[in-house]
């Protein structure tokens, strides 16, 4: 527990000392920071007398039998009022200052294309290249367990540049899916008929996964896809090779019933 | 009115079966309700121990059956433990159990406004848990979540969409009827002399949650009656390839089910202010802002339902103004979280089982309340949607908080309700036991949320060797949290039998316990009508009501 509670710290404070990992994750990280020092001393000042109360005013038989007849207290209740109001609309700012920022592209990203479907993601780049996962692709069907990135095949990887913020347009072909990264910290619903965008950078090469996070059926847990960051000139290789296997079929999306 | 002759004397509960099932008497109606929730509360805790195991090692570990897949049966245990736990338990235990019960002896009423309604509004319930016992036939599994998104609840893959809203149209016909009738009781029926600043905090809890779900159900059952019509009918509200919104779904169904979480808190801070003022001899710190605060979070509480949807793709300014209008609802929380804590100041606190129960429930209340606010900070909101965290933090205020205070308010009312006293040894170590079980569960579901990314509704996730250790450390608090439930109950069980209660065990000058006997009597109370003094007040310690009125 203490270990853990350290360790929410150092996650809230250590993070300003080392360069930047990935965006928007640093703007969340200033949010989650902020919050996390109001709410522990919110706790605190509301915890700490309410036990000291508990522990000097309990039932004492000859000593303390009667509570006092206090009824309230018109200028404290006006404290408690104000104080918090301010410390919320503070939060709210505050959030809404890093809100701005995680949600705002910069200039010259790389704009893909994300298509969601039951269940597996597809990715289009400007050059008309996609990727292809689908949810049997992250899994190992003899143990029916996930497959660790690693062993995922590399066709089933989305490549992405490593230090150039990367543009995302999402959709979907069936029902709400929900394109989720969590080393970026971003999440967007992708939503049938709609476009929704959102927008990551990772500056740091490795793989990191894509989970759907809005449900979606049988195979939700399992519509899983990695993404392979890498340095810039290896992505471009990439993009412009042919050397790649051929996408996979398209599966047809199961039609919402008539 | 048309109350069934009752004979003067004797006891609420009479005797045969036929009385039990024509009742209208509002105290039998109440407790059929009351049995009702716990039964379900008791099935859908079962469900919940299932998807712990599920959870606590990757892969799937549920069977495939009947054609369905291992994850299909875990998605459907997960909508029966959602919605039996939210609308089955979290709501009917307040609106229906302890409403019913309680507001006509606080007001000094003989009974509810419209007695017949109220036992009508308990069977259209009943035929509601009927259809729920139903999904338990497989081939009937409802795979959609209780939240039943659109265009998924109109797949195939999500199950019988139809039975889902009959149900969810039969609870609501049911809610509807019961809370028309309390307001109307709270309203017309107070006695002599009870004025709207002399009822009790628990009658104004009931009122704001009643006056929520008149406002509110209306929209979940039109949401509802749409996805029916799209998928049987050929309407197209929410199937985009023909114009509809899948928004406008996930619109109407939060305005009713954000509302409703405060139908199922308020009456819970109700029991807390009752109990806690009880037990401290003192009256309430700030009686009139604890009873505005209730009112206000009711109406602020219809201004926020857009939170749920910080990541659905609706415009970035709705989700900054619903940033705001969310965090306010911090305000009068905390005012009633404050004023608690102030009644505790030069208090004489008897500690038994009800007022640990409440001490618990507010305490857990506040880690969920903290927790609460990154969920509304939109910005913390895109990292932590739809993950374990969201999980955590309202299982710690609707789970917890709200079982607590339910749990305070059954060992409090239990020697008026019964007859009999229970086991004070059981009672606090049943606290102990799910005190320490849901912290353990619920923080660490909040720490895997917040720090490892783990998405909700996940049955199988990747062999991390670090989620799999904290699954299985859930997993160990969510067992010590059951065997506390499970003493709970056989403490109730076993206290039918127990020692007689006097009139009035714990010395409260409200009227359920100062005006009536022990079990209450078929007419509620000992005179008719009911009148106070001038001076009453249902927490006036000072003046010695609690001992002779």
């Amino acid at each position: 527990m203490r270990n853990l509670l350290l360790l929410l710290l150092l996650a809230g404070t250590a993070m300003a000392k080392e360069e930047i990992f990935a965006y928007p994750r640093a703007f969340w990280e200033n949010s989650v920071t902020v919050w996390f020092w109001v709410a522990v001393a919110i706790y605190i000042v509301v915890a700490v007398p309410s036990i000291y109360f508990m522990v000097k005013y309990r039932y004492r038989p000859k000593e303390n039998e009667e509570g006092a007849h206090i009824e309230g207290n018109t200028a404290i209740e006006i404290v408690w009022t104000v104080i918090p109001t301010i410390i919320v609309l503070f939060l709210g700012t505050y959030s809404f200052a890093n809100f701005v920022k995680q949600r705002k592209a910069p200039e010259g990203s790389l704009e893909i294309k994300v298509t969601a479907f039951m269940w597996g993601w597809e990715f289009e780049y400007p050059n008309g290249k996609k990727v292809y996962t689908f949810f049997n692709q992250v899994a190992d069907p003899e143990k029916n367990i996930y497959l660790m990135p690693d062993k995922v095949d590399d066709s089933a990887k989305a490549y992405i540049p490593a230090g150039k913020p990367i543009k995302v347009y999402c959709t979907s072909r069936d029902v709400i899916h929900s394109f989720f990264v969590h080393e970026a910290r971003v999440t967007e619903d992708c939503v049938p008929g709609r476009i929704t965008k959102l927008w990551f950078q990772f500056n740091k090469p490795g793989e990191y996964w894509v989970f759907c996070r809005e449900y979606c059926g049988t195979w939700h847990s399992r519509m899983a896809s990695v993404l392979k960051v890498v340095p810039e000139d290896e992505f471009n290789k990439w993009l412009g090779g042919d050397a790649q296997q051929p996408a996979p079929a398209e599966q047809p999306a199961q039609p919402v019933q008539q | 009115m048309a109350v069934a002759h009752l004979p003067p004397s004797g006891t609420w509960y009479g005797a045969t079966l036929k009385e039990w099932i024509f009742t209208t008497d509002h105290k039998k109606v109440g407790m059929l309700y009351f049995i009702t929730a716990l039964v379900f509360f008791v099935v859908a805790g079962l469900f919940g121990l299932i998807i712990r195991f599920e959870q606590s090692a990757p892969g799937i570990q549920l069977p495939g059956m009947f054609g369905q897949e291992g994850a299909d049966l875990y998605n459907y245990v997960l909508t029966g433990h959602g919605a039996v736990m939210l609308l089955w338990w979290a709501v009917t235990v307040w609106t229906g159990g302890f409403a019913n019960f309680l507001v006509p002896l606080m007001i000094g009423a003989r009974d509810v406004a419209f007695p017949r309604l109220n036992a009508f509004s308990y069977w259209s319930f009943f035929g509601a848990s009927l259809l729920v016992l139903l999904t338990l036939i497989p081939g009937n599994w409802i795979k959609m979540l209780w939240t039943g998104y659109a265009p998924y609840s109109m797949n195939d893959n999500a199950g019988p969409t139809s039975l889902y809203v009959l149900i969810v149209l039969l609870y609501s016909v049911s809610s509807t009827a019961g809370s028309v009738n309390m307001i109307t009781t709270i309203v017309s029926m107070r006695a002599k002399g009870i004025g709207w600043t002399k009822l009790n905090l628990f009658v104004h809890a009931i009122m704001a949650a009643s006056l929520i779900q008149l406002f509110g159900v209306p929209s979940l059952m039109g949401s509802v009656i749409l996805l029916f019509t799209d998928k049987y009918l050929g309407t197209n509200f929410y199937n985009p390839m023909l114009g509809g919104d899948p928004l406008l779904y996930q619109h109407l169904l939060w305005f009713y089910s954000h509302p409703v979480v405060y139908v199922m808190i308020l009456p819970a801070f109700g029991v807390f202010s009752e109990v806690i003022s009880t037990m401290s001899r003192k009256p309430i710190f700030g009686y009139i802002s604890m009873a505005l605060a209730i009112y206000a979070i009711a109406f602020v509480g219809f201004e926020t339902w857009v939170h749920h949807m910080f990541v659905s793709g609706v415009p970035d300014w709705l989700r900054v103004l619903f940033s705001y209008t969310t965090l306010f609802v911090a305000v009068p929380t905390g005012i009633k979280i404050f004023n608690w804590v102030a009644t505790l100041h030069r208090a004489a606190i008897r500690y038994n089982t009800a007022m640990l129960f409440t001490f618990g429930g507010i305490l857990m209340f506040l880690i969920g309340g903290l927790t609460g606010i990154p969920n509304a900070m939109v910005s913390i909101d895109l990292g932590i949607s739809d993950s374990l965290f969201i999980v955590g933090h309202f299982h710690y205020v609707l789970g917890m908080a709200l079982t607590f205070g339910a749990f305070s308010g059954i060992y409090y009312w239990y020697p008026k309700v019964t007859g009999r006293m229970f086991s004070e040894g059981l009672g606090k170590l049943s606290f102990w036991l799910m005190l320490i079980g849901a912290n353990i569960m619920f923080f660490f579901q909040m720490y895997m949320g917040m720090a490892e990314g783990m998405p909700r509704r996940y049955p199988d996730y990747p062999p991390i060797p670090e989620w799999v250790q904290l699954m299985q450390i859930q997993t160990v608090g969510a067992l010590i949290m059951s065997v506390g439930i499970l003493i709970s109950f056989i403490n109730w069980f076993k206290s039918l039998k127990g020692p007689k209660a006097p009139d009035n065990p714990w010395g409260s000058p409200s009227l359920e316990w100062s005006m009536t006997t022990t079990p209450v009597g078929p007419n509620n109370f000992k005179k008719l009508p009911v009148e106070v003094p001038d001076d009453w007040h249902p927490y006036a310690y000072y003046k010695g009501y609690h001992t002779h009125i």
